[in-house]
């Protein structure tokens, strides 16, 4: 051949063994365009191949949250890391469906849910999007959703019907229905209409409709997965959801450790005994959280545990965090807040020479045990106050027990296999036989009263058991100024119903407590003043 | 008929022609390799003859190597041509058809460029590819174009020492020409390049040398196209001339000296609007393979046609601005824009067949005569079926399996729909290999494909004889 024609690169020679035929590969015009094409395309595929991955890595892996400067910001909406996490073949964590599904749920299903998140006791703030308590994350290539600390840690009050209400943060969240919350999230997400074509058609008539890649997405991943991870949820809570025999929890209670031996541990409720399984208790509030670390006092309502760390991790997993989700640096800013975080004061004029009455009293009937209004202030005695913080034996308090029972041995030992090998690992987890005596700071913001929130106010718990109120309701936050507590009397207000509170339910009932029952009237009318300034 | 418009003498100025019907340009390859010609050229030319055509522009005839778009076709680049012409031309004329030769070449525009071109780009006006298979090519220099006009100049003197009644200028189509005319391929700096004018400043010089060569008493013809519509087949390709820019391009040549034009449409051939009707895929399959070394897109536009999943994307492409001309007399409306700027006659292709409409348009001032390519293929003899008042029987139902056969295999019409078997069609196509006179001889002997292939190939059961 033309020994000017240009040989293609690097094909010249290609074989030079012995039995090969040695010859030079030319090329046409045509060939040397297309090698010296093909090398550039192949660059340019690789390099596209290249920004899709660096792109994909971007953004399936990537993990982000809005990081508030203010700690009261952080604390409302900032993210413990409750969002579902992990990776993308093995997520875990969470407990709600991606965001912008979880913002279209209430207007896709008005009939389940007609006064959207706020009918559930939500506290929503002007010129936000989500809830007190509902934070959002970037994670998995969508933005999630997950709880925090403050959506069972922040309530509110009203003085008189017509007042707007006063949110307080550390407050136990007196109005919210979480059972009810989760009861929707999951039936929703399970419903017949819950497609795709009507997910994404709701999304899209908001003002951020998804860009076609994102359709893409949820049609043919996010949307199936909240389906799948929804009937796995649903699977594990068993009974929690939907069984009547299950005692509701109402608004303003939980029941702390069944859905924790659910979601965290994976029982199958099905095979605890019923009675286990209706424990709910009221939501303690956040206050001065130092003062109870720093003497050992006891955190949860049966006394398991006085760690404030370990209780708040704990806490953390009940709001869907998991060792390997959980963003502790964002929960050690809001445990570290709380620690010193003040009572607010009662609003209303106290009657103080009544009050001071009142004081004498409470001191001989109730010191010991509960602590008096310097607790506020950081005061601490242990002469005077031996049994602050610590177990009452059940026998000798009597309330109601289910929420003690449902606390097992079986569940402590489950509990110290979580965060193995490291630091975070539970170590002071314990079963007790009785409830722990709690410091009374801010009482007047705590009601209803005992574990179980099953007496509504101060005054009734003054009382023999057979005359506190034996039906009442609970959600409403008005303040009940007389006999401290909210008033319990209203069942309805602007159509918003309140929670219908049954003593004779199990796990509701109001015995026991009967300190200070026997004193005179006037007395307990004294005590009662007294308690306004915890 | 009496007075059919068909059938009236059209007077040229230094040529008379019979009828109004011109076999189209229309090529095959059956010519020997090196370009010089065979009998089967002359049995082809003569069944148009005989079938009526008033007169008979050749195959794709290169004026040089360096111009052949397939190899196989017959070339007019060296006197030692002009007696086979000779012969060719003979043979029509016994049947009163004029006989025009078509000058021409390829430029970029080279199909499968053959051993003697696969090693040269070709000549073009621009050193950009071709827009469709990707066909190389280096912009002429000016001893490039000297070198043209003569090689034109000297294929008209050829012409008409072998006894041809004119020559055609092949400046449409995307040849060599049009990458000259059309501001979608040309983009020179020189004086072949930028205005109009300048643009046609190649084909002013043709037609000067060849009048300088042949004089001005020999019927000298130009392609041109009507519009370009260079995007087409691509959105994104210019769009090249319009139809106003065409005109102006009419104008100048005929202030130069041509005698006619021949007005078609399309910046490359095939193009999506012209040849008009269908583009078969399976065909493609077949017979585009010959063409994946000739251009640097051809192995894609291949894949496009060989897998299944591709093909309606390039269908699409293909298909998309063919809505807006019609299967018939496809630029008809332009032609008659030709025809009203202009003195002289003006002839027009694209998808002509049905008697009427070639009535009307004739008729009715639209062009001066039509010129045909596929419904002659399919019916050699469709001037004497009109004559007659008829149609054809059988008519030429556009779907362009000659056009694509041609790549590979003996033109002729290749759509089994319109023959009793394969193996009918297929006998019909190779008469061409024996002159008019003789009887069909092999008959008896003729081979019989493989049912199973004929079904696989057409999707219908086998006929059986």
């Amino acid at each position: 051949m033309d020994q000017n024609l240009p040989p293609i690169e690097g094909t010249t020679r290609t074989r030079a063994k012995d039995r090969v035929l040695v010859d030079n590969v030319y090329g046409s015009p045509v060939d040397l365009w297309q090698h010296k094409f093909r090398r550039v395309g192949c660059l340019i595929v690789l390099a596209l191949l290249a920004l899709i991955v660096i792109w994909a890595i971007w953004r399936f892996t990537r993990d982000s949250t809005e990081q508030y400067s203010d700690i009261r910001e952080h604390y409302k909406y900032g993210s413990i890391g409750a969002e579902v996490g992990g990776t993308l073949s093995d997520a875990v964590g969470g407990l709600l469906p991606p965001e912008r599904i979880f913002a279209v749920l209430p207007a896709m299903f008005p009939d389940r849910l007609p006064r959207g998140y706020a009918g559930l006791g939500f506290i929503t703030e002007p010129g936000r999007e989500l809830p007190i308590g509902v934070s959002e994350r970037f994670r998995l290539g969508f933005p999630q959703v997950g709880l925090n600390c403050s959506v069972c840690h922040v309530g509110t009050y009203r003085l008189n019907p017509n007042t707007k209400p006063t949110v307080v943060l550390g407050m136990p969240a007196n109005r919210l229905h979480l059972q009810e919350f989760f009861e929707f999230v999951v039936n929703a997400t399970l419903d017949p209409r819950f497609t795709p074509d009507n997910v994404i058609g709701h999304i899209n008539k908001t003002n951020d409709p998804l860009s076609p890649l994102d359709e893409l997405l949820y049609r043919y991943v996010l949307i199936p997965r909240t389906v799948a991870a929804t009937l796995e949820l649903k699977g594990y809570m068993g009974p929690l959801i939907g069984d009547p025999r299950i005692t509701r929890w109402g608004a303003g209670r939980v029941d702390t450790f069944n859905p924790y031996k659910a979601i965290q541990f994976h029982w199958d409720l099905d095979r605890l005994p019923i009675e286990e399984l209706s424990a709910p208790s009221d939501y303690p509030a956040l206050w001065n959280q130092r003062i109870r670390g720093d003497n050992n006092m006891e955190l949860h309502w049966d006394g398991n545990n006085p760690s404030l760390d370990e209780r708040n991790r704990s806490a953390s997993l009940g709001a869907g965090v998991t060792p390997t989700t959980l963003d502790r640096p964002a929960l050690k800013r809001v445990a570290d807040w709380v620690k010193d975080l003040p009572v607010p004061r009662y609003p209303l004029p106290i009657n103080e020479p009544l009050a001071a009455r009142g004081a004498a009293i409470y001191a001989r009937e109730c010191t010991a045990c509960h602590g008096d209004h310097r607790f506020r202030q950081r005061f601490y005695d242990a002469s005077t106050m031996p049994r602050l913080g610590k177990v009452q034996p059940w026998p000798t308090v009597g309330t109601d027990r289910q929420r003690l029972d449902s606390y097992t041995y079986t569940f402590s030992q489950n509990q110290y296999t979580l965060y193995p090998g490291s630091d975070d690992r539970f170590r002071h987890f314990r079963k007790t036989n009785g409830y722990a005596n709690q410091p009374l700071d801010g009482i007047w913001l705590k009601a209803p009263y005992l574990h179980n929130g099953s007496v509504p106010t101060i005054r009734d718990l003054l009382n023999d058991p057979a005359l506190r109120p034996k039906v009442f309701y609970r959600g409403y936050d008005v303040l009940d100024t007389q006999k401290l507590g909210f008033i319990s009397t209203v069942a309805e207000e602007n159509g918003t119903p309140y929670f219908r509170y049954d003593t004779s339910v199990p796990g509701n009932h109001n015995t026991g407590h009967r300190w200070g029952t026997t004193l005179p009237d006037a007395d307990k009318d004294a005590i009662v003043e007294y308690m306004k300034k915890f | 008929m009496e007075n059919d418009p068909i059938f009236q003498p059209l007077k040229f100025r230094n040529l008379t022609v019979k009828n109004r019907i011109f076999r189209s340009s229309i090529s095959g390859r059956w010519d020997n390799y090196d370009g010089s010609g065979t009998q089967a050229r002359v049995n082809w030319e003569e069944k148009f003859a005989k079938g009526g055509v008033g007169a008979i522009i050749t195959s794709f005839v290169p004026v040089h190597i360096s111009g052949r778009i397939l190899p196989g076709y017959p070339m007019i680049d060296a006197d030692d041509k002009i007696p086979f012409w000779r012969h060719v031309i003979d043979t029509v004329h016994k049947y009163d058809c004029k006989f025009i030769i078509q000058l021409s070449h390829g430029g970029r525009q080279r199909d499968v460029p053959g051993v003697e071109n696969f090693m040269t780009p070709g000549i073009s006006s621009t050193s950009h590819q071709d827009t469709f298979h990707g066909l190389l090519c280096r912009a002429a220099t000016q001893k490039d174009i000297d070198n043209l006009v003569r090689w034109f100049a000297e294929g008209a003197r050829r012409a008409r020492e072998a006894g041809a009644d004119g020559v055609e200028l092949h400046s449409s189509h995307g040849y060599l020409f049009t990458q000259f005319l059309s501001s979608a391929v040309n983009d020179r700096k020189d004086k072949y390049g930028g205005p109009v004018e300048n643009r046609a400043r190649f084909l002013v010089e043709v037609i000067r040398a060849i009048r300088r060569e042949v004089g001005n008493d020999f019927h000298l013809q130009a392609k041109l196209n009507a519009v370009d519509a260079g995007n087409a087949l691509y959105p994104w390709e210019k769009k090249g001339n319009t139809l106003e820019e065409s005109l102006q391009i009419a104008q100048i040549a005929e202030a130069e000296g041509v005698d006619a034009v021949h007005v078609s449409i399309g910046s490359i051939f095939p193009h999506p609007q012209l040849p008009s009707g269908a583009f078969p895929p399976d065909e493609l399959n077949w017979w585009y393979g010959g063409m994946g070394s000739s251009g640097v897109r051809a192995y894609l536009n291949y894949a496009m046609f060989h897998f299944k999943i591709l093909r309606p994307i390039f269908l699409y492409l293909w298909n998309r601005t063919k809505k807006d001309r019609p299967i018939e007399a496809v630029c008809a409306e332009e032609a008659r824009e030709f025809k009203r700027r202009l003195t002289v006659p003006i002839i027009n292709t694209g998808g002509y067949q049905d008697g009427t409409l070639i009535r009307k348009v004739i008729r009715e001032g639209y062009v001066d005569a039509v010129s045909i390519a596929r419904p002659l293929i399919a019916n050699n003899n469709l001037p004497l079926i009109l004559k007659a008042g008829d149609e054809p029987k059988q008519p030429c139902t556009f779907c362009n399996r000659c056009l694509v056969n041609a790549i590979a295999n003996p033109l002729g019409c290749y759509d089994p729909r319109r023959f009793g078997s394969h193996e009918e069609m297929i006998k019909e196509v190779m008469t061409v290999y024996r002159p008019q006179e003789f009887p069909a001889a092999g008959e008896a002997d003729s081979v019989a494909l493989s049912p199973s292939w004929e079904a696989k190939r057409y999707g219908s059961e086998p006929t059986t004889h």
